[in-house]
């Protein structure tokens, strides 16, 4: 009974050993020198710890279990060690009034200092009356919070790119916070959810050396999202060989052949799963046998679904989805089919042309 | 009937073209392959990588795409008069008087034919402009698919085509115009050479065009 209740605890204090170790793992996936661990250390164990306003809008809160909720206590705990967290929703002990008031008291108290999470994204149609918290929409509250942070980390794909809000017809005008923020630094941490390692990274590249990370062209930081999955996918070898699992069940699937062919998205998406992995069991979605969906990549429901093909259908109005290539050979056909008739046509002409000149010879 | 020979695709506009046939035929194999790969043994340790090897040709074939594209790019606005791209367009008066000569013959109204010219006509001439700027979006994507890490290639892969997902979608679409344009591209060739005397078929081998004496 008392394991359950310290499991689950979440003020247990942080041993030093696991302390080194997680920021440890931290510093492996950032891809920094060994030499800098002591500074990585001295940053996360420093008194002052930077205040984190943590906003949820449209999501699920998956972001934060899987930050909270990971096997490994240490890297949940190390993040609550690290950094003041003076609002959020789901962790905080305050509510109502209380909590909207630790929420203006750390904007008034320190502005420009304080560095700003987002999770979900934020509707904009209708006056964005499709998420209120506190009586206020999710675009007032980021419009007063985003200007007065240090910068801002949007995690998720909810936050970053819209997610499944966002998808076709994306009824409530959902939208990322680069989409909507300008003038704040915005890093995105994305991933439906992200790995707490590259959330983690991000914080911590942060306190160490003072700016956010180098990101890529989408603004996610390149430690974490520099390199497609499958550019370092552990059955690159079989794709390259041929070997692939025709369906799920197979004896292709069976023996750990790459899963190219029943959709595998890791060529098209840009994440650190191969080698940073999961839940501290060493496993990701390939390694176990199921492709990659593509969740850190902008509009993945609309364009990596189908899951299990390789691409997208095209969307017609009126029929729905087609398959590319079955698209592609109709229009093929008809294309073929006007080819056939307009020659049909042709020698017709000729034909009754040359009865024609018969007649006058004779 | 004496006929007057006409030089009229030069050697670079020639040569353009076979690359091109060559690279399309080259990148539609392997990019079907791509899309969906097979192998006739799932052996280990054969030392075979169809998949790379293909995809090694893919790549091999779209560099000679590119330079393909780029010379045809050239030739719009340094080649011949028959070359460049005023005389494709329907943007002077002799090219309209084509647009409307070129539908009549191809729609077998009258018996037609434009002796003014002897490039492309104008209707064609359109098409392969439209043909240029599709395949201008099929080596951008291309490249953007190849080279996801290189800053360049990244920033205008994201502007144009957003995730690699979608630059993935639109190269495999863009491709079946290839084949679409190839099949009435051929068929309007025969169509042409049967119908016209100029000789349409072998100019692309000898650069030359045939007309009948006094008719320019
Ligand atoms: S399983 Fe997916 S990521 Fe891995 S090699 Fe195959 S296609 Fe690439």
């Amino acid at each position: 009974m008392s394991d359950t209740t310290q499991s689950i605890d979440l003020n247990v204090e942080l041993n030093r050993r696991g302390f080194v170790k997680a920021c440890t793992m931290v510093a492996a996936a950032l891809g920094i020198s060994e030499a800098m661990i002591p500074k990585l250390l001295e940053a996360a164990t420093s008194a002052e710890r930077p205040p984190v306003l943590w906003l949820h809008f449209q999501e699920c809160t998956g972001c934060t279990e899987t930050l909270l909720r990971g096997s490994h206590p240490d890297i949940s705990r190390l993040i609550l060690e690290i950094i003041s967290l003076d609002y959020h929703e789901t962790v905080m002990a305050a509510a109502g009034h209380q909590a909207e008031k630790s929420l203006q008291d750390t904007l008034d108290k320190y502005a420009g200092k304080f560095l700003c999470v987002v999770e979900g994204s934020i509707p904009t149609k209708d006056n964005g009356i499709y998420c209120k918290i506190a009586g206020r929409t999710a675009v007032d509250i980021l419009a007063e919070v985003a200007p007065k942070a240090a910068a801002i980390i949007a995690i998720g794909n909810c936050a970053t790119f819209g997610n499944v809000q966002a998808a076709a017809p994306n009824p409530t005008g959902a939208k990322g916070v680069r989409d909507l923020v300008f003038d704040t630094p915005v890093i995105n941490v994305s991933g439906c959810p992200p790995n707490p390692i590259s959330f983690l990274g991000t914080v911590l590249h942060y306190l160490t050396f003072n700016r956010l990370p180098v990101t890529d062209q989408l603004g996610r930081p390149l430690f974490a999202y520099g390199r497609r999955i499958h550019d370092h996918c552990e059955r690159r070898a079989h794709f390259d060989e041929g070997r692939f699992a025709e369906e799920f069940g197979d004896f292709g699937h069976r023996n750990g052949y790459c899963l190219y062919k029943v959709g595998c998205k890791g060529p098209e998406t840009f994440a650190n799963c191969p080698s940073v992995r999961w839940n501290d069991v060493e496993a990701w979605p390939v390694s176990v046998g199921h492709g990659c969906i593509g969740c850190t990549e902008p509009k993945f429901w609309d364009t990596m679904t189908p899951f299990y093909e390789r691409l997208p259908n095209v969307k017609i109005p009126g029929i729905g989805g087609v398959n590319v290539d079955k698209a592609g050979k109709t229009i093929l056909g008809i294309a073929a089919a006007a080819v056939g008739i307009h020659a049909a046509v042709g020698i017709g002409k000729k034909l009754s042309r040359s009865t024609k000149d018969d007649k006058k010879d004779i | 009937m004496i006929y007057e020979k006409y030089y009229v695709w030069s050697i670079l506009l020639r040569l353009y073209h076979w690359c091109l046939v060559i690279s399309v035929v080259a990148l539609v194999v392997t990019g079907f392959y791509i899309h969906s790969p097979w192998t006739l043994t799932t052996l280990e340790g054969t030392g075979l990588y169809p998949v790379l090897a293909m995809r090694n040709i893919h790549g091999l074939a779209a560099y000679l795409f590119t330079a393909a594209i780029l010379t045809r790019i050239f030739l719009l606005l340094f080649g011949n008069r028959h070359e460049r791209i005023t005389d494709m367009l329907p943007v002077t008066s002799r090219n309209l008087r084509n647009m409307s000569t070129t539908f009549c013959s191809y729609g077998y109204l009258r018996d037609c034919h434009d002796d003014e010219r002897l490039g492309h006509n104008v209707m064609a001439g359109m098409i392969y402009i439209l043909t240029m700027i599709v395949a201008l979006f099929q080596v951008a994507s291309g490249f953007y698919l190849r080279l996801p890490e290189n800053t360049f290639w990244q920033k205008w892969g994201i502007i144009l085509f957003s995730s690699q997902q979608h630059a993935r979608y639109i190269h495999h679409l863009l491709m079946w115009y290839f084949i679409i344009f190839a099949l009435v591209h051929i068929y309007l060739v025969i169509w042409n050479d049967l119908t016209n005397e100029d000789g349409i078929t072998s100019s692309i081998f000898t650069g030359n065009k045939f007309r009948p004496r006094g008719i320019k």
